[in-house]
């Protein structure tokens, strides 16, 4: 199947649609949020063929959907957004993907950038020595079946009671850090086998721990609401579910591509495998799902408390806490409510490389941002920028809550090692302040800016298409990958 | 057998080929265990470390995707990569057979979060050979 841009429409400013019609088997339209620019990019890759595949799930409703930040994944685009009527639409797997609950959260400081310029290069070999990284590299914990039990059910409040954090943070990380749905006995044992020492580990691929500095910012109110200011120093942390993860979705793949036969259902890819959300198999996978969820989220709070003891042990045991800004979840699916043909009505929400971007009054958001609306946390590619951004209501109405999670990929990992010399890139940075602790010189040529999509252009389609407000602009001094 | 790694934006995309069924499995093992390090598989024999497989699919396909991720997840289990396939017994729903590898001392070169299904189609080509692309979710 070619898609060419004559069969393309423009909808309105940073919004495409290929109509339902465009092929048979679609149920809903799909639909591109981007930049003409953007859009030509997009249709480089097979992107757009798997936004057309995503529109024959059953019980999809409004559209499929892309971000601009959107390249070619396997089965889903990454980048995407699919609702499915609640209770009996689709759930799956591959909408979330194996990295499940792979987000990103973003911690303040009370330092500003100027005063501690100094300290930079030992802060990035510090948070290199405290943040595991990399494959194969086990953490500090390793977890009892109880404990692993424990961590499945409660995520960011495991690590809370057993001292690997602060008890502030869960007001501060979409959904308190904990999906009740969770049911740790739908998690096979080789899934747990292969979480047990992982918690604290970043991995590697695009994953990492970035110090970066507020450059700019937009909207001074909201800011001040998310306690950013000019020249403050922050920490960005980018990481999901780990093996444990990626293992519980290999299972129910597997799981539900057998039985999806016996549900009367057929998809173009085996990827989009699915079944009937109250099914047995989409429950037991979506309370799987939960579980990973929460090891996710009880990874990244223990990262904190890792990134933290490296903070003290810089600047001195005296210096103020590390603050928890948000923790947002890009691969993930959500039972939410939205405007479905007129009507509000309940949806399974798959975001896969998309983030939930709700606007102000949301009442999930802690007291101080509720007139502000849900902070949304864009990371850049190394050595670019990164960016907070705040939902609106807008989004609700184009996006089911949602924007993009990244820059987005544009070149291969073996291109960009081909065209990348990693030694001479990481001296290039460091000549520009930013200072690269890596596990190989491999993970820099991949994880390279010349990768990535301009971030500031994603980021200027989302926020001129109205699904959420620029707040401010980051840019990294540090960066500590696998 | 033949092993060849295609261009992806954001994955690994193999492609292999195999005179026989048993032939693209061991080109399927052998091709991951040299994308989990560089190499790791040409060199690194005997391989001492050895694991029963049983597993039934609906197709060949599913077959050899479920194989491969069943042999993945022992290699982070075990960490330790697995090159090498004794095939006891495999038709095209089920496969008996014992994996050969070898532990790690230095930890992987590149985490493979998943074989994918994606693309997956084990066919005969024009030449009569078994052939398949495999995405690999980096």
């Amino acid at each position: 199947m070619k898609i060419n841009k004559t069969d393309i429409h423009k909808i309105e400013d940073f919004l495409w649609e290929i109509p339902k019609a465009f092929r048979p088997n679609m149920r809903v339209p799909a639909r591109v949020l981007a930049s003409e620019a953007l859009l030509d990019a997009i249709m480089e890759d097979r992107s757009l063929v798997q936004l057309v595949n995503v529109a024959s799930l059953p019980g999809i409703k409004g559209a499929s959907l892309v971000m601009p930040d959107v390249h070619e994944g396997y089965g889903f685009p990454i980048g995407g957004v699919a609702a499915t009527l609640h209770p009996d639409g689709a759930i799956s797997p591959g909408g979330i993907g194996y990295d499940i609950n792979c987000g990103v959260r973003l911690l303040t400081s009370d330092q500003k950038i100027a005063d501690i310029k100094d300290k930079l290069e030992m802060l990035s070999k510090e948070l290199y020595a405290q943040v595991p990284s990399g494959m194969g590299k086990g953490g500090q914990i390793k977890l009892s079946t109880q404990e692993m039990d424990e961590v499945l059910l409660k995520g960011a409040e495991w690590a809370i009671e057993k001292g690997y954090g602060e008890k502030r943070d869960l007001a501060f990380i979409e959904s308190n850090g904990r999906l009740e749905n969770a049911d740790p006995s739908l998690v096979s044992d080789m899934a747990k086998k292969r979480g047990t020492d992982q918690l604290g580990t970043i991995g590697s691929g695009n994953h990492f721990v970035e110090v970066d500095y507020v450059a700019e910012i937009y909207e001074e109110t909201i800011a001040e609401a998310y306690g950013l200011s000019k020249g403050q120093v922050v920490i960005l942390i980018h990481t999901g579910s780990r093996g444990l993860g990626h293992q519980v979705a290999t299972d129910y793949i597997r799981q539900i591509i057998s039985a999806m036969p016996n549900y009367g259902i057929v998809v173009p890819d085996r990827e989009l495998a699915c079944v009937p959300f109250n099914s047995k198999e989409g429950q037991n996978y979506f309370k799987a799902m939960c579980a990973a969820a929460n090891y996710a989220w009880c990874n990244r709070e223990v990262i904190s408390w890792e990134v933290r003891n490296a903070w003290r042990n810089i600047f001195g045991p005296t210096i103020e806490p590390l603050k928890l800004m948000y923790d947002v979840a890009h691969n993930i699916a959500k039972v939410e409510t939205h405007l479905v043909e007129g009507k509000q009505a309940e949806v399974i929400v798959h975001r896969k490389g998309a983030t939930r971007a709700f606007g102000p009054g949301f009442e999930e958001l802690p007291e101080s941002y509720k007139s502000v609306g849900q902070p949304v946390i864009i990371p850049g590619s190394m050595g670019t920028c990164s960016y907070v951004l705040a939902g609106t209501t807008r989004s609700k109405e184009l996006t089911f809550g949602s924007c993009c999670h990244g820059a987005g990929r544009r070149l291969s990992r073996t291109a960009a090692k081909k065209q990348v010399n990693a030694p001479v890139l990481k001296e290039y940075l460091k000549e520009k302040g930013i200072f690269v602790e890596a596990g190989s010189f491999k993970g820099i040529a991949e994880e390279a800016p010349i990768a990535y999509k301009d971030v500031n252009m994603v980021v200027e389609t989302v926020s001129n298409s109205g699904i959420a407000r620029k707040v401010a602009k980051l840019r990294p001094v540090v960066v500590v990958k696998g | 057998m033949k092993i060849r790694y295609l261009p992806h934006t954001a994955d690994i995309r193999m492609k292999i080929e195999g005179s026989s069924l048993e032939d693209l499995f061991t080109a399927g093992i052998l091709g991951m265990g040299n994308i989990l390090k560089d190499g790791f598989c040409d060199k690194n024999g005997p391989f001492i470390l050895k694991l029963k497989i049983e597993l039934t699919a609906h197709d060949e396909t599913c077959l050899l995707i479920d194989f491969l991720s069943e042999v993945l997840s022992s290699s982070y289990a075990e960490k330790a990569i697995f090159c090498e396939v004794k095939i006891f017994e495999l038709t095209t729903r089920k496969i008996r057979a014992e994996i050969h590898g070898r532990q790690l001392a230095h930890g992987f070169d590149e985490e493979i979060k998943a074989v994918t299904y994606h693309e997956a189609d084990v066919h005969k080509n024009n030449n009569r050979d078994w052939e398949t692309l495999i995405i690999f979710d980096i």
